[in-house]
């Protein structure tokens, strides 16, 4: 009877189940922990881990304000998206009534189905919250619901200089002028951070196998425009076009000294924080780039310069004046019929005598209009004035116009003899600035730019270096002749609206419209071009303003440009304090 | 000789108090010291989770809390070792009785602030500063009283009478089912108490047909119990078909990945990643789930050599208990600690349904590690009035031999019975 003799067999019964249900769960700890660990090991993983894009702050944009101070166009502010994961929420009606309450307004159509719907794990519910709603949420602590920050960019000038900025799309690349044309440089670059987070999807410092790569932010812009520039030209430019009832029109302010674009305006525009209402997309470009059209008569001063430069004409030279030329089987006609006779190139400028600048061309062939004449005249227009190429300006859509070299059939005598006076080529108004700039200030070709520099985080900005594209232009004594003929030209055709004791020039333009459709001319709807220069001894600015389609009667160069070039020419003398030349 | 022997014992023996089986307190302080390690590491998770929602908890909350339980635990283990049985014995009814009023406490007053309900299911009262779980009062309760109880009916020889003993019986386990099952809807304390009776009945040497018949009833009732209420039929459904569709179904996946996770030799005391939010309850119904993580399979494997010891010293004493009255005190105890930690970690491995009942020592939590701990108390005070006699020949007598019965062959002399 002895089984044992310390046992029952009671508790022998007893032990025999811990034995039983000991071998169970070894074996199941055995099954979980050895055989399936790499399963749990990757369940857990996908659990826990979680890939964080560190997002790039996009760079602001700063306008220069005077001299010193920068002023910013661009910044940006977070907003938020509100997402689901579904399968996470718990007390469905809880959650929605929490979410309308919060964001009653950005919540999207019939959020509350897509909640219900366990299959999915990731619905976009709202977008655009602001900051207060977004930390009303976060306070809520929903489960399932999450906040995605974002950036959008806010304009603290408005619609200043809209075409010149471009925008950022709801994707964030950048779109039209600086935003596209820069948009590596303001995007940076996006870090990753992969690390283990808490049921939050809060990071935690648990395991060493985080990854992180930080984010390269965005460079922020200091640009060469100066914001009270921009501000007057826009509002001289609006209130010049109103005046024509022009239907569109540009200006551009440049820093002859060193390329730098002052102010660069388009009206009409848009304005950048709501960009998705502009219908015309022609709004968005700008035009000072985008835009090549024949100039006219504004580029005589360039062909002028050539031939001043070649040696071949003097500002006194002078030649005889018939009204009209034969060049080939094309007879060239002046627009003023009234000042035939010997004329001096200073008067070709000043009555914008078309005779006159054939002469030149014929003058640049020897005394005809040939091949040599041409090449030379290409030479200048391409390799001088870089006509035919993007100017580099950091804007998106710069188109290069387009020259006819003589080797083309089309580069014949007629287009030549048609070129010296700014027809029979498309040219941008950066490009006939920058080459005008460049003949007038001495002979150096600089690179148009908006980019002065980088804003750092001490506020300073690291300036950019200037780039000289062409030292020598024209020589030196040339620009000097060129400046004087210039204002002489301006002094007698325009006496008594620009500030005494400053040395202004200037030259008009008018041109018609080629119609795209049947490319001929539209008499009706004509360009007018101003494009002159202002300071003491040294021209202090450029300003070129293009009128297209004014209704005013008279010839738009001088009717409708010429007055908004006299009005910001006498204003930037004040805002630069010039001082006068005598 | 047999026969005189057999008188006098029932007369007035006097058992002498000798030393415990402090291999018990070794293997209870070793779990508890574990399980406040663990709380240790994982309470700023615990607590960054409370505090993102306002409160402005010491990161080492649980930890103090838990060690405060602790000392209060052992207070009550060594007055439980002290108190003479006599005392529980005497008030047994009374005893039981309060205790299923207090367990009636947090239903009758479930609209006010006293009672804490989640889910519909109020469990808890609230005392503003500690809450308190009655049904862990019910279960030490329920286990004197059965141990007097049945004692008292073995020695009527009254053990497997029907009118006497076993109809008495499945009227107050009806009742106490009803109020923990039915009212306070804890499943997991149901089936503890399931544990306690079944364990005291079967070492009280119930009638096996009896006991296989009440075995049987017990589960007859809990299917029909599981069928007539969708909650509960849902939650089995979850357990059979395991994904995360639900909150029960989430825990179990929770406590698997935590438990695949570890490995062989766990991710280190410091890292674990389940329990910042991921895994429900990851102090107190899930801390087997988070050991597993923290130390792998071989600290599982540990721990479950640990229970395992402390059962079979549980046994020991049981077998060696002075009197029926004492051994069937400790076999309620063992029913209790033994169910809670099968049930706890079955569920934890996903072979058991999820009842929510807390793994003894280390789990934290309040009640339940107190009155765990007073029993055991009890069981320790037992063990001190061991004899090297076996105990559950009480009825039969005879059939085993007596080491007073063969006097001056192998009489220890220190364990004389003075009789002289």
């Amino acid at each position: 009877m002895n089984l044992s003799l310390l046992r029952s067999d009671r508790s022998h019964t007893i032990i025999w189940i811990m034995v039983i249900i000991g071998v169970i769960f070894i074996a199941r700890l055995f099954y979980l922990q050895i055989i399936q660990h790499a399963y749990y090991e990757a369940e857990a993983l996908k659990e826990h881990e979680t890939k964080f894009t560190i997002q790039a702050k996009r760079g602001f944009i700063y306008a220069k304000d005077g001299e010193k101070n920068t002023t910013p166009l661009v910044l940006n502010e977070p907003t938020f998206t509100v997402y689901a994961d579904p399968r996470y929420v718990q007390d469905i009606d809880k959650t929605a009534d929490t979410l309308r309450q919060i964001a009653g307004g950005n919540m999207i159509k019939d959020f509350e189905g897509l909640l219900k719907n366990k299959e999915r794990q990731y619905a976009v519910l709202a977008r655009q919250l602001n900051k207060d709603q977004a930390d009303l949420l976060k306070k809520a602590q929903l489960p399932g619901i999450g906040l995605q920050t974002h950036e959008r960019r806010v304009y603290p000038e408005g619609q200043l200089a809209a075409q010149v900025l471009g925008y950022v799309d709801t994707e964030g690349h950048g779109q039209y002028g600086l935003e596209q044309a820069l948009d590596e440089q303001l995007a940076g670059k996006d870090g990753l951070l992969k690390t283990v987070t808490d049921v939050h999807g809060i990071p935690i410092s648990v395991s060493g196998h985080d990854v992180q790569i930080p984010a390269q932010n965005g460079k922020n812009l200091a640009l060469t425009i100066d914001r009270n520039i921009q501000a007057y030209v826009e509002q001289s430019l609006k209130a010049g076009l109103e005046k024509v009832q022009a239907r569109h029109g540009s200006a551009l302010v440049l820093d002859p000294k060193t390329g730098a674009v002052l102010a660069m305006a388009n009206y009409p525009t848009y304005d950048p924080a709501k960009y998705y209402e502009v219908r015309d997309y022609k709004s968005f470009q700008n035009a000072v780039v985008a835009d090549p059209y024949e100039a006219g008569s504004v580029v005589k001063s360039l062909t002028m310069a050539a031939g001043l430069n070649e040696g071949v004409v003097l500002p006194h030279s002078t030649f005889l004046n018939t009204g009209s030329t034969r060049v080939d089987d094309a007879v060239i006609r002046n627009v003023l019929q009234d000042v035939n006779g010997t004329r001096t190139m200073t008067e070709v400028l000043q009555h914008s005598l078309n005779t006159g600048v054939v002469h030149i061309l014929r003058q640049l062939g020897g005394g005809e209009l040939n091949r040599s004449a041409r090449n030379k005249l290409f030479d200048y227009f391409s390799n001088h004035y870089f006509f035919g190429k993007q100017t580099g300006i950091e804007q998106s859509g710069e188109t290069t116009g387009r020259i006819i070299s003589p080797d083309e059939q089309e580069g014949n005598n007629v287009r030549y003899a048609n070129m010296t006076f700014g027809q029979g080529m498309d040219t941008t108004m950066i490009q006939v600035a920058s080459a005008f700039s460049s003949v007038i200030n001495g002979g150096t070709y600089y690179k148009p730019h908006l980019i002065d520099g980088y804003l750092q985080d001490d506020n300073q900005v690291e300036k950019k270096q200037i780039e000289i594209v062409r030292p020598d232009v024209v020589k030196p004594d040339v620009s000097t002749n060129l400046r004087e003929m210039l204002r002489t030209a301006r002094a007698k055709t325009f006496p008594g609206v620009d500030k005494p004791g400053y040395i202004i020039g200037g030259k008009t333009g008018t041109s018609q419209i080629i119609d795209p459709k049947t490319g001929k001319y539209i008499d009706q709807n004509a360009i007018g071009t101003y494009i002159g220069f202002g300071g003491n001894s040294a021209p202090q600015y450029v300003i070129m303003i293009r009128v297209v389609d004014a209704k005013s009667a008279g010839y738009s160069g001088s009717v409708a440009a010429a007055p908004i070039f006299a009005d910001l020419s006498n204003w930037m003398i004040d805002y630069l304090k010039i001082q006068p030349n005598r | 000789m047999e026969r005189f022997s057999r008188k006098h014992n029932a007369s007035a023996e006097i058992f002498r108090r000798h030393r415990g089986d402090f291999l018990i307190v070794l293997f209870i302080s070793v779990l508890m010291l574990l399980g406040l390690v663990v709380i240790y590491s994982i309470s700023p998770a615990l607590t960054a989770r409370i505090n993102a929602a306002g409160n402005t908890l010491d990161q080492n909350h649980f930890m103090y809390r838990q060690a405060a339980y602790l000392l209060l635990g052992i207070a009550a283990f060594v007055s439980a070792s002290l108190v003479p049985l006599t005392f529980w014995q005497k008030h047994k009814g009374k005893l039981l009785v309060g205790a299923l009023l207090l367990c009636l406490t947090p239903v009758v007053f479930a609209a006010t602030s006293l009672a804490l309900c989640t889910n519909g299911a109020c469990r808890w009262i609230n005392f503003g500063f500690v809450t308190l779980q009655p049904a862990e009062i019910l279960k030490f309760m329920l286990v004197l009283f059965l141990a007097g109880f049945l004692a008292h009916r073995i020695q009527e020889r009254k053990l497997n009478d029907l009118h006497e003993t076993l109809i008495p019986l499945g009227v107050l386990l009806a009742i106490t089912a009803l109020i923990v099952v039915g009212l306070q809807k804890d499943l997991g304390t149901g089936l503890a108490l399931f544990g306690i009776v079944i364990s005291m009945l079967f070492v009280a040497g119930l009638n096996k047909r009896y006991f296989l018949f009440a075995l049987g009833g017990v589960v007859v009732a809990g299917l029909l119990f599981i069928l007539t209420s969708t909650h509960r039929l849902e939650r089995v459904a979850t357990f059979f078909n395991a994904g995360d569709k639900d909150a029960t179904g989430y825990h179990i996946n929770q406590a698997l990945i935590a438990v695949g996770s570890g490995g062989a030799t766990g991710k280190g005391l410091g890292r674990s990643i389940q329990a910042f939010g991921y895994l429900p309850e990851a102090a107190n119904d899930s801390i087997f789930a988070i050991v597993a993580e923290k130390f792998g399979f071989i600290g599982t494997i540990a721990i479950l050599i640990i229970f395992a010891a402390l059962f079979l010293r549980l046994l020991k004493v049981m077998d060696t208990a002075k009197d029926r009255y004492q051994q069937l005190l400790v076999a309620g105890v063992f029913g209790w600690i033994f169910t809670h930690t099968i049930v706890n970690i079955g569920a934890m491995l996903g072979i058991f349904p999820l009842t929510g009942v807390t793994l003894p020592f280390l789990s934290f939590g309040g009640t339940s590690l107190l009155f765990i701990l007073l029993a055991l108390g009890l069981v320790f005070q037992v063990s001190r009035y061991t004899t090297h006699q076996r105990t559950n020949n009480g009825e039969r007598g005879a059939r085993y031999e007596d080491r007073r019965s063969r006097r001056g062959l192998s009489r220890p002399r220190y364990a004389s019975p003075g009789r002289y």
